[in-house]
């Protein structure tokens, strides 16, 4: 070592401290990075015992419309690239129904409606899903879904009791999204 | 206010340089006068030192565990998309670690009692700033997947662990010589607070089950916050093209939030050539009191959608069950804001090491000709060789890290003086590193990195670091 000058010594060293290199990177692969969260949660429950369908005189027939703007959330009708809607239904009263959901934009206008048919107990129960975007039905109507309609005709009537323990008829909901965040 | 989260994901998730602050190759470096910074207790063996301001000391490290840049961005013609899902998803844990620290000297200098030669002052001022984000494992998987088909787990609100600092420090240091074989040192801080963003010991989980009534249940427990000072100026000086490095400036003097903190080490000989150093920094804390914004959402929320629930809803036919649901979750995991007043704990450091000089040459290679007299003390500088190891520890978030280095350091006379590093930690377990400390003269020039090992795709390396310096270094006598 100490047939090396110091100073060839130090300029190495630097030189070494220096010198680097990096493989090439590809920072341009951020644009294909795809983030596409798919949340879920549940939507809208109704239920409605037998003893209220049976205290109307007539075909027994609801029609409630809730406001419900957690589609045209700003965040949710930008960057939502696809969903299915689930729907449940329960009935365990003794009267055959005609339920409908209708999802309505802001002016009242109908988007989209779902009908379901339900037996009379005892009866399985109906679930079906719908499929939004491109390869379901349009995604505009989730997007610009203001408010929801639920709307039940009994199509039986109004004395019959069910012998199944507190007869109801339920409707259950949820929404299953793929977002894009990125 | 995504803007502003938005900003601060950049900030606290930015390879800005590293918090581990190891800085094992300047530790117990003899001839750099820098080294004091890391051992107020060292032995000091020049009559006065002066840094050339803002290039005394420039330092800078970066470290990720678990990942590098090279793993995601390499040209390797991979789908990104998979390389993420396979190296980020489903690789890393929370305990994995972005991270990086850059400290500049502005001025530092240091000078020897004429009245009472064993002892040492040294005094200066650095701004350092800091960046730490432990991965957020849980909450990734959130974004990236979302919770749907995950009925029962729980995504951990703890693991968001993050925090970023700019700090400006004056210091002054009394380094004495107590016996001829006991240094002492110690070393008083004034922080001035420049920003600090803090979201740590947060708890609370996010989960998806089935539901009572409806198909789904979310469930949020929350106890969340994100705290920070400075952040809002320096937002709004850079909206109003205002000068955002004056603001820096005017908090960096003292204008910020106001910090002590103090430093202690020692150097003991254990004989002739055996020698024991220690050292504790950054003890200390600022209080954040100016321009403080801290964000909460604490609560606990299970929602199954909208219930309407007959005949009880019949009674307010018209009632806006959307709203009344929002206003209810609002209502149970309020997000607030408050400007209380904080305080920041400084990240602890522990150094020590045994160090052994052998190879001796019979008079001191750096020839301290001055009152005081270095051959009394530490009798390192006969020697041409030192070796041996030294313990690092800091005190993090998720609890304290360790690094264990092993060292050989060669002087060749008075002008030339270098040190090679092995380290181990939970970064590399192949770092080594490389010192060298350079005499032309009156002027010191010093340079080091370490993890070299790396520097062939330095974009695959989990740790790099760098640190160099000039000063004018007087041995004469006064």
């Amino acid at each position: 070592m100490k047939y090396i000058p110091k100073s060839i010594l130090a300029i190495l060293f630097c030189t070494g401290i220096f010198s680097s290199c990096a493989e090439k990177q590809d920072f341009d692969q951020l644009d294909d990075l795809d983030i596409t969260p798919t949340a879920e949660a549940s939507i809208l429950y109704v239920e409605t015992p037998e003893d209220l369908i049976n205290q109307d005189s007539g075909n027994y027939f609801y029609s409630q419309t809730f406001n419900f703007d957690a589609f045209n959330e700003e965040f949710v009708a930008d960057n939502i690239l696809d969903g299915v809607i689930t729907y449940e239904l329960e009935n365990t009263t003794s009267k055959p129904l005609d339920i409908t959901f209708e999802f309505l934009d802001e002016a009242g206008n109908i988007l989209d409606s779902e009908n379901f048919m339900l037996n009379a107990a005892p009866t399985a129960i109906l679930t079906r899903e719908i499929a939004y975007g491109p390869a379901g039905r349009s995604l505009d109507i989730i997007r610009n879904t203001s408010a929801i309609r639920v709307s039940t005709t009994n199509l039986g009537d109004n004395t019959s009791v069910s012998s199944l323990p507190n007869p109801t008829v339920f409707l259950r909901s949820s929404a299953k999204f793929r977002i894009l965040l990125q | 206010m995504i803007k502003t989260l938005g900003l601060l994901s950049i900030l606290l998730s930015g390879y800005m340089a590293c918090y581990a602050q190891n800085k094992e190759v300047l530790y117990d470096f003899q001839e750099i006068p820098q080294a004091i910074m890391v051992n107020p207790g060292i032995n000091t063996i020049y009559n006065w030192y002066a840094g050339i301001p803002f290039i005394s000391g420039i330092y800078a490290k970066g470290a990720t565990s678990g990942l590098t840049v090279n793993d995601i961005f390499a040209a390797d013609g991979l789908d990104i998309n998979q390389k993420v899902r396979d190296r980020a998803l489903n690789s890393l844990s929370e305990r994995d670690e972005v991270n990086g620290i850059f400290q500049v000297d502005i001025l530092n200098g240091g000078f020897r009692s004429q009245k009472n030669p064993a002892n040492f002052f040294s005094f200066g001022m650095y701004i350092e700033g800091y960046a730490l984000n432990y991965w957020p494992k849980d909450l990734a998987v959130l974004a990236y997947e979302g919770n749907a088909d995950r009925l029962g787990q729980r995504f951990d609100l703890n693991d968001l662990n993050a925090s970023g600092q700019f700090i400006n420090v004056l210091h002054f240091g009394i380094n004495r010589q107590i016996k001829n074989n006991l240094t002492l040192g110690a070393r008083i801080k004034l922080y001035s607070g420049i920003l600090d963003i803090k979201s740590t010991n947060n708890s609370g989980y996010f989960e998806t089950t089935l539901g009572e009534n409806n198909l789904l249940r979310n469930t949020l427990v929350s106890d969340m916050r994100l705290r920070t000072s400075g952040l809002d100026a320096l937002l709004d000086a850079n909206d109003n093209g205002s000068s955002v490095a004056g603001l820096f400036t005017k908090r960096g003097l003292f204008g910020g939030d106001p910090g002590l903190g103090f430093d202690l080490g020692v150097t003991y000989n254990l004989n002739d050539q055996t020698v024991i150093t220690g050292s504790l920094l950054d003890i200390g804390l600022l209080y954040h009191t100016s321009d403080v914004i801290n964000y909460t959402l604490k609560g606990s929320a299970s929602i199954e959608g909208v219930e309407i629930i007959l005949p009880d809803a019949l009674n307010d036919p018209n009632a806006d069950v959307w709203e009344d649901l929002v206003n209810e979750i609002e209502e149970l995991v309020p997000f607030e804001e408050n400007n209380n007043n904080y305080v920041s704990f400084r990240p602890i450091k522990f150094y020590s090491s045994i160090r052994y000089n052998f190879g001796k040459q019979g008079e001191p290679v750096a020839d301290c000709d001055c009152d005081y007299k270095p051959n009394s003390g530490d009798r390192s500088l006969y020697y041409l060789n030192s070796a041996g190891a030294q313990l690092y520890a800091i005190n993090r978030p998720r609890g304290p890290q360790f690094a264990l280095t092993a060292f050989y350091q060669r002087r060749f006379a008075k002008v030339l003086a270098l040190k090679a590093t092995y380290t181990v930690d939970k970064f590399t377990p192949t770092n080594v590193g490389l010192g060298m400390s350079l005499q032309a003269g009156p002027v010191n020039f010093y340079i080091m990195g370490d993890n070299l090992f790396s520097y062939g795709n330095i974009a695959d390396s989990n740790y790099a670091s760098f640190q160099l310096g000039l000063n004018i270094i007087s041995w004469e006598r006064n």
